[in-house]
């Protein structure tokens, strides 16, 4: 049987949130559970409350961005995996998300391939 | 024009770890500034050197690497070197990693070959027309402006051209851009880029071209104009933003940043900075680019 795992989605997008998903959803070998925030702050009230295995954030986001949201949920649990997703990955924003404790960084527009490798290698990892 | 940046590159295939990948990307930074550190980082002068030539620098309008010539510090052929060193900026990052040891500099040189056709959004896959046809409009945007378009401009319209025809289609016609003083919306979404080059694009079109746009981009149909629909748009600019800036970043050293996407409620948009109308018909309907320049 396959097994649940927690999964936080956080992007602004609908569409973006929807194009992760089928991803994760047709690809991995896991019965995924879904939580969606559109914006930084939802993101990590909805850690707080679900304790999710994985989180995947995108920087550019109203109220609060990626980032800020990776450091707070960072103080919160530091076991967290967090994975941003983001079409901005400068060098000040990949310093930003890794030294605010981002395991990986993955540049849109998303590629399923590297989606699934990276899922996989951090799912096992648990 | 690079999909992403160099750093990432070499973080994701676990060439480099995080702590060495900071590392290289704080000392790179640090030794970019002039071509005068790089002329002490490459031994060709002293500090003393360099100070005297941003002295003399002060009294005379020349640049840096004319009076190091002209002082006898350099060859030409030193500072043809060293300026070539300057660009591309990500080139910097991977000589810091070769002088750290992480990685030879023969692995280097594979590196970047396999990040180059990995990585690299070619402009020379174009059939000659569509690359005339970029030009011709550069052209057009040259007269208007009245004014030289700078280098970032350029790359910035071309990376539109180049992302349209990536998540769009070829099929598009181009027609030219005009002066734009105010714009009444059907669907329009703006997303400004904040920085030492900061333009606000605004993307507009009807709802039913809006479905088509949706369709291609995601790759799957759309029939209705709904949220995810009308969420492509945000999308897209996002993505063409977000790649320009990772460009920026990647050769030049310049960081910007983008404000979150927003859809535009005004039905009429009037703008008091210099703004550009750009048109683009598709054999499903017409797409309106608006670019205002807020400073360049």
């Amino acid at each position: 049987m396959q097994k649940d795992v927690k999964i936080l989605v956080g992007d602004d997008s609908i569409l973006a949130r929807k194009q992760l998903k089928d991803i994760i959803t047709t690809r991995c070998d896991i019965n995924p559970i879904f939580f969606e925030a559109s914006n930084g702050q939802e993101a990590v009230d909805l850690y707080k409350k679900e304790s999710p295995d994985l989180v995947f954030l995108d920087i550019v986001m109203p109220v609060k961005d990626g980032n800020a949201a990776v450091r707070e949920i960072m103080e919160y649990d530091s076991n967290a995996k967090i994975i941003i997703a983001s079409s901005v990955g400068t060098q000040s924003q990949l310093k930003a998300a890794i030294e605010a404790g981002a395991k990986d960084f993955i540049q849109k527009p998303l590629n399923a391939e590297q989606v699934c490798r990276i899922f996989t290698s951090r799912i096992e990892g648990r | 024009m690079y999909a992403q940046f160099f750093g990432n590159y070499l973080l994701s295939r676990g060439i480099v770890t995080k702590d060495q990948l900071i590392r290289a990307m704080q000392e790179k930074s640090s030794a970019h500034i002039k071509i005068g550190t790089l002329a002490i980082h490459a031994g060709y002068m002293t500090a003393n050197e360099v100070d005297r030539v941003i002295i003399l620098q002060t009294h005379q309008d020349k640049r840096f690497g004319e009076l190091a010539i002209s002082e006898g510090y350099l060859t030409e052929q030193q500072v043809t070197e060293l300026l070539r060193a300057q660009t591309p900026d990500f080139l910097l990052l991977g000589q810091f990693l070769v002088d750290d040891g992480i990685f030879t500099i023969d692995e280097f040189q594979n590196i970047i070959i396999d990040y180059q056709s990995e990585s690299e959004i070619d402009d020379f896959s174009y059939s000659d027309e569509t690359i005339d046809q970029i030009d011709h409009m550069i052209e057009n945007f040259f007269v208007l402006t009245e004014r030289a378009l700078s280098s970032n401009e350029v790359s910035f319209i071309k990376l539109l051209i180049n992302n349209l025809i990536r998540f769009i289609g070829d099929d598009y016609t181009p027609v030219s851009p005009s002066p734009c003083r105010e714009y009444p919306t059907t669907f329009c979404v703006s997303q400004q880029l904040i920085g030492s080059f900061s333009v606000r694009t605004y993307i507009d079109m009807p709802e039913d071209a809006c479905i088509e746009f949706a369709s291609r981009y995601v790759g799957e149909p759309f029939y209705e104009f709904d949220e995810y629909v009308r969420a492509s748009l945000n999308d897209f600019l996002n993505l063409h933003n977000g790649i320009f800036s990772v460009n920026m970043s990647n050769e030049c050293s310049i960081e910007l940043e983008l404000a979150p996407p927003v859809t535009e409620t005004d039905e009429l948009l009037t703008f008091e900075k210099e703004t550009y109308l750009l048109p683009i018909v598709y054999p499903f309907g017409m797409i309106h680019f608006i670019f205002e320049v807020i400073n360049i």
